[in-house]
């Protein structure tokens, strides 16, 4: 069988890379897969670079860190300089192309370096605050480890209290997780 | 108020530490005292979240050496009492879980690794294995269970208040950090569901009948005059936990029968481990899994009829040899080369594994 997908997200505290490791996690287990998700931490409150570590398969999984990621995606220029070591020649490395000055710190052994503008369309045509579901958009693109269809579930689970009060933040949700999706596709 | 925590059984997917919450709830543990250190501090969360409901009850205590000490005092009143720690914590723990040696008291301690020496990290290690399995000024008259999962967690949270209640002896459910944080899926369930009976606690004093006419008299001590009345007591205690040792140990191993190299492991480690072991296999290079569950007492007789068998032992631990140390007095006059992997505080995926095992075998 085939062997777990490892996806690594990594960004600034607030960008919402925890919270969709977590909802990608939770979608996979609802839909029978085998998922491991461990968030980094360490002594420090506040600041640091945030890492989620996610796998997701269809037997156990190992080991609940890995050495190289088979998708690796940087939100913010110190997570491009952390996430470097987690890049192999399999390794489809995504950033966001706001990210100016690291052209110097991107991997070299990447088997695909993919910029995308998330930042900039969540800002732009959706609101800063869906920014980390047009990130899920885009990881469930690139790895496919789970259906849209489940990953609206989950969203649906994860904030559907506030879509009953507010049926349009779920429109702009959705909307923001085919953005991502559209993202990767047209760059891929 | 509602009566079974869990009605049958529920796949779930959450953290460790909301695991071994579940765990104790469902093991009819009566009363958690603690005190917080990352990163266990979420059994104490969960714990204060989930007791009310169901009339269990929590005490914060100024530290952990007084955590350790009122979790014997719940014991001594006669109440399934349990606390968890780690790193330094687990330091200050050794202080009353020895005077639960001393008592043979079935206190139940969770302990989620972090890294050592010191406060070191909060993340996660096995640097813990030498203190939980013989800390103390006593002779390690403990139980410790080294799980791997989050099956494994529940599961043997559970056994724990059984072994400790059923055998007497202070017991301890050995995980890290990286257990403590990580969400995976599990089955939690209602023990009775699966057969399994719960040992009933009971009271320490105030039994029925006149003491030393009806029963013996109950004689709790951690203090002696004479040396000779403390080595008849001990003797006493070597041999209780000489016979249940067989009976708890506890391993799993896999592909023994045909490799000339066992791979060594316990805990989160053996994932990778099982995980390597299984690829090699694949790719046909004979190599064997042996993984203790039980890391006091250690399953010696199996230890001992593989390492007489295999020529080497690669032993994998995320700790500079704490594990490969208690292999070594199990395995003693066993012609078993002994090779290492050792990464202290750090964790240990297959492919470490992996490209370990091909230097060796060239």
């Amino acid at each position: 069988m085939a062997k777990a997908v490892k996806i690594l997200l990594a960004g600034e505290g607030g960008q919402g890379v925890q919270s969709v490791a977590e909802i990608i996690a939770e979608a996979a287990n609802e839909e029978g897969r085998e998922a491991l998700y461990i968030p980094n931490f360490g002594v420090e409150q506040r600041g640091g670079v945030s890492i989620a570590y996610l796998q997701i398969g269809d037997e156990p999984i190992g080991a609940p860190k890995f050495q190289t990621g088979d998708i690796v995606i940087a939100l913010s220029d110190r997570a491009v300089h952390r996430t470097r070591q987690y890049v192999g020649p399999q390794t489809l490395f995504v950033y966001d192309s706001s990210i100016e000055g690291v052209d110097d710190a991107l991997p070299t052994q990447a088997r695909k370096i993919l910029p995308i503008p998330a930042i900039d369309v969540s800002k732009k045509e959706l609101h800063p605050r869906v920014f980390n579901i047009v990130i899920m958009g885009a990881v469930i693109k690139a790895t496919g480890v789970i259906s849209v269809e489940e990953a609206k579930k989950a969203i649906e689970k994860k904030l559907g209290y506030k879509f009953e009060k507010n049926p349009k933040l779920r429109e702009l949700n959705f909307r923001a997780l085919e953005r991502g999706m559209e993202l990767v596709a047209q760059a891929i | 108020m509602p009566d079974k925590p869990i009605e049958g059984e529920k796949r779930v997917f959450m953290t460790g530490n909301e695991v071994v919450a579940w765990a104790a709830l469902v093991a009819g543990a009566e009363i958690m005292y603690g005190y917080p250190i990352t990163p266990q501090n979420e059994i104490m969360h969960y714990w204060t979240r989930l007791a009310p409901k169901y009339g269990r009850e929590f005490l914060q205590t100024e530290d952990e050496l007084s955590a350790g000490f009122t979790t014997v005092g719940g014991v001594l009143a006669g109440r399934k009492a349990f606390t968890a720690t780690a790193g330094p914590g687990n330091t200050l723990m050794q202080e009353p879980m020895s005077m639960a040696e001393a008592m043979r008291l079935p206190t139940v301690v969770v302990i989620q690794q972090r890294g050592g020496p010191s406060t070191a990290t909060v993340i996660y290690s096995q640097q813990e294995v030498t203190m939980t399995t013989l800390g103390g000024n006593g002779e390690g008259l403990r139980i410790v269970y080294s799980t791997a999962n989050h099956q494994e967690l529940f599961d043997y949270t559970i056994k724990a208040f059984n072994t400790a209640w059923k055998y007497r002896f202070p017991t301890f459910v050995l995980g890290d950090g990286y257990q403590a944080k990580m969400r995976e899926s599990l089955t939690i369930y209602d023990p009775a569901s699966r057969g399994i009976e719960l040992v009933e606690a009971e009271p320490y004093f105030g039994k029925p009948g006149v003491p030393g006419v009806d029963r013996p008299p109950t004689q709790l001590r951690n203090t002696y005059n004479v040396e000779e009345e403390l080595y008849e007591v001990l003797e006493g205690y070597f041999r209780d936990y000489q016979k249940i040792a067989p009976e708890v140990a506890e391993h799993e191993a896999f592909g023994l029968e045909d490799s000339d190299l066992v791979v060594v492991s316990h805990g989160v480690v053996s994932r990778a481990c099982k995980a390597a072991v299984k690829e090699l296999r694949e790719a046909g290079i004979k190599v064997g899994y042996f993984r203790p569950i039980t890391l006091r007492p250690l399953p010696v007789e199996a230890i001992r009829e593989t390492a007489s068998k295999a020529r080497q032992f690669l032993v994998v631990e995320s700790a500079q040899g704490q594990l490969a140390r208690l292999l070594k007095e199990a395995a003693f006059g066993c012609p078993v080369e002994m090779l290492d992997l050792f990464k202290p505080g750090v964790g240990i995926t297959a492919e470490d594994v992996v490209s370990r095992v091909k230097e060796i075998v060239g």
